[in-house]
């Protein structure tokens, strides 16, 4: 992109749509912050054997202070999802859920759009929605992702309160469950997500809580003419 | 006559005194020179010799030839003033030890000469450290090899045991009714640890420091990582390998590296097997056996109940029959969570191919 275009950008922004509140930036700040405090205080307790893991954690003392910030940041994580599932929980009842990022059949045909046009088949992406498949897949990934880090955390934090109800084999397999997902979900934040939200385009959406006019056009266009227009989209349309 | 006899008086002078000379030879022969085993034998071998110290303790000083016999040392042409340093001949310089025990310690000094290696060793042991507190009761050489009627160590094994035993009584009792000690007493069986084995030889440490504690599941891994010898009594070979990446195992071997002084409870294999009373799991009297696990595992996790011990994999590895949670845990992040990442990749990979090709076209004229 030259500077000219740079510009036009700017001059285009002034009209801004709302994308998301107050608390769901506030939601992605803590989940952003405990999510790497847990991967930093989580990667050297799983890498124990070695030696650039004994050299952070050089007195036991450092190991219980690096366990003490996991579990303080475990905690924040835990009311995190506790506040949101909570919230939407609520709101399903109220029948006032959005809904936005409920996965559709038409995200299926969504994704088979964009391997088309991936594969040079199709010259068009297909035209998304507030939310485009590629940010449900990241939502829903993240969501399960955390909770099964949220249980498997908390059963191998209190594996004896934990066994009393509960059959002892879940304890080694919440332990593997643990150290696997936690490195599959780093793996998929850095490949996915940092690719769609820095590489692709930079968007800071999340930060700033809107989008610009012509972010609305290029890359949800439903939602930009349902907003718009007041047009619906159509049902089955690609 | 007579100029016959003055003729035959030398050659009969010769002859008489070669015959007188001649019977000097087999004389000297049955006094034997001193300091040969001989020598002394031909003293101490006479029956009832006893010696008294000053505290009026006395002892026997007979040694008997069928005792030298089964010496190592005289069955290879040591003599006993190789040991005896200060008795070299007849009579013996005054012998002032005050009871029969310094006598024996004072004697312990000739091993050095020959065996020094093992002597400086023995100087590092647990028991020398005894002796220098001010136990004279401590083993020293003699006390296990024994000093007229050495043998070559390690004939047979269970001699070993049988001779800390004459000390450690109590362990020989537990050690003799543990998975090891039966083998050995009961079978002859060569392969099971003895005392020496596990606690080493001369320089024999003290077992309760933190130092023998971290270093104590890579002694017994010495047998149980070994196949073959794991393969003849139907038993794993992987138990120490899976120790290794367990909870227990990783935070011994970050202790043993990082920390090597500093006490930590992370089970090492004698928390739960035992140490002298090592049963065979099956067995039902054994830490290990499934009536006694819980409460094993209960001497560090107080508050377990009965399902704890489902969370012990028991040093096997991830399989459907006996850890079906753990199987399908590790089956979903071996396979279909690679398979999800792969996928992402590929994405990505292709937009990004896609994108750099938009780019490319648009800047085209």
């Amino acid at each position: 992109m030259t500077i000219d275009n740079n510009v036009s950008d700017i001059i285009e922004s002034q009209k801004t749509y709302k994308r998301f509140g107050i608390g769901q930036r506030l939601e992605h700040y803590i989940l952003m912050l405990s999510s790497t405090v847990l991967l930093l205080t989580g990667l050297p307790q799983k890498y124990r054997d070695f030696s650039w893991s004994q050299i952070l954690l050089s007195t036991p003392e450092r190991l219980e202070f690096i366990r003490l910030i996991h579990h303080i940041s475990a905690i924040a994580l835990t009311l995190l999802a506790v506040y949101h599932f909570g919230k939407a929980i609520i709101k399903l009842f109220q029948k006032k859920l959005s809904g936005d990022m409920l996965i559709t059949w038409q995200d299926v045909l969504d994704a088979f759009g964009m391997m088309k046009f991936l594969l040079f088949i199709k010259k068009e992406k297909p035209k998304f929605g507030k939310f485009n498949f590629e940010q449900k897949v990241t939502y829903w990934v993240v969501a399960i992702g955390f909770v099964l880090m949220i249980l498997s955390g908390f059963i191998i934090w209190f594996p004896v309160g934990f066994t009393q109800w509960f059959p002892g084999g879940a304890v080694p397999a919440a332990k593997l469950m643990h150290s696997s997902e936690a490195i599959a979900a780093a793996f998929f934040i850095l490949i996915w997500h940092i690719y769609h939200v820095h590489i692709e385009r930079l968007n800071l959406s999340i930060f700033t809580g809107k989008l610009t006019e012509k972010e609305m056009k290029e890359y949800h266009k439903k939602e930009y003419d349902r907003v718009e227009h007041s047009v619906k989209p159509k049902s089955g349309a690609k | 006559m007579t100029s016959l006899l003055k003729k035959l008086t030398i050659p009969i002078l010769l002859v008489v005194s070669l015959v007188f000379f001649l019977n000097i030879i087999p004389a000297s022969a049955i006094s034997p020179n001193q300091g040969t085993e001989e020598y002394c034998l031909s003293c101490h071998g006479e029956q009832d010799l006893t010696m008294t110290f000053k505290d009026g303790e006395s002892t026997s000083i007979t040694i008997s030839k069928e005792m030298l016999d089964h010496s190592i040392h005289s069955s290879k042409g040591i003599e006993c003033v190789a040991c005896h340093q200060t008795i070299q001949k007849y009579p013996h310089p005054a012998q002032n030890f005050a009871s029969k025990r310094e006598l024996s310690i004072a004697y312990y000094e000739a091993c050095k000469a020959c065996h020094s290696g093992n002597y400086e060793k023995a100087k590092d042991s647990i028991h020398a450290s005894i002796m220098d507190a001010g136990n004279l009761a401590t083993a020293i050489c003699t006390d296990c090899h024994g000093a007229h009627d050495i043998s070559a160590a390690m004939e047979p094994k269970s001699k070993i045991s049988a001779t800390c035993g004459k000390c450690h009584d109590e362990i020989l009792a537990t050690y003799t009714k543990s998975v090891h000690g039966a083998a050995l007493i009961n079978e002859g069986n060569q392969d099971v640890p003895v005392c020496t084995d596990c606690h080493g030889v001369h320089n024999i440490v003290d077992p309760r420091t933190v130092d023998f504690r971290v270093q104590s599941p890579e002694m017994c891994a010495k047998c149980h990582s070994d196949p073959e010898l794991m393969g003849k009594y139907g038993l794993s070979s992987d138990v120490y390998s899976i120790y290794k990446t367990s909870w227990h195992g990783v935070d011994v071997s970050v202790y043993k590296a990082k920390w090597p002084t500093i006490w930590h409870d992370s089970a090492v294999c004698t928390d739960c097997h035992g140490i002298h009373d090592i049963g065979k799991t099956s067995d039902p009297n054994s830490m290990v056996s499934p009536q006694n696990l819980l409460s094993t595992c209960q001497k560090c996790h107080p508050g377990a109940g009965p399902n704890w011990t489902g969370a012990w994999t028991g040093h096997n590895k991830i399989s459907l029959e006996r850890t079906p949670i753990l199987f399908y845990v590790d089956a979903f992040y071996s396979s279909f969570s690679p398979f999800v990442l792969w996928v992402c990749v590929i994405y990505v990979l292709l937009q990004i191919i896609r994108q750099l090709f938009d780019r490319v076209r648009r800047n085209l004229p």
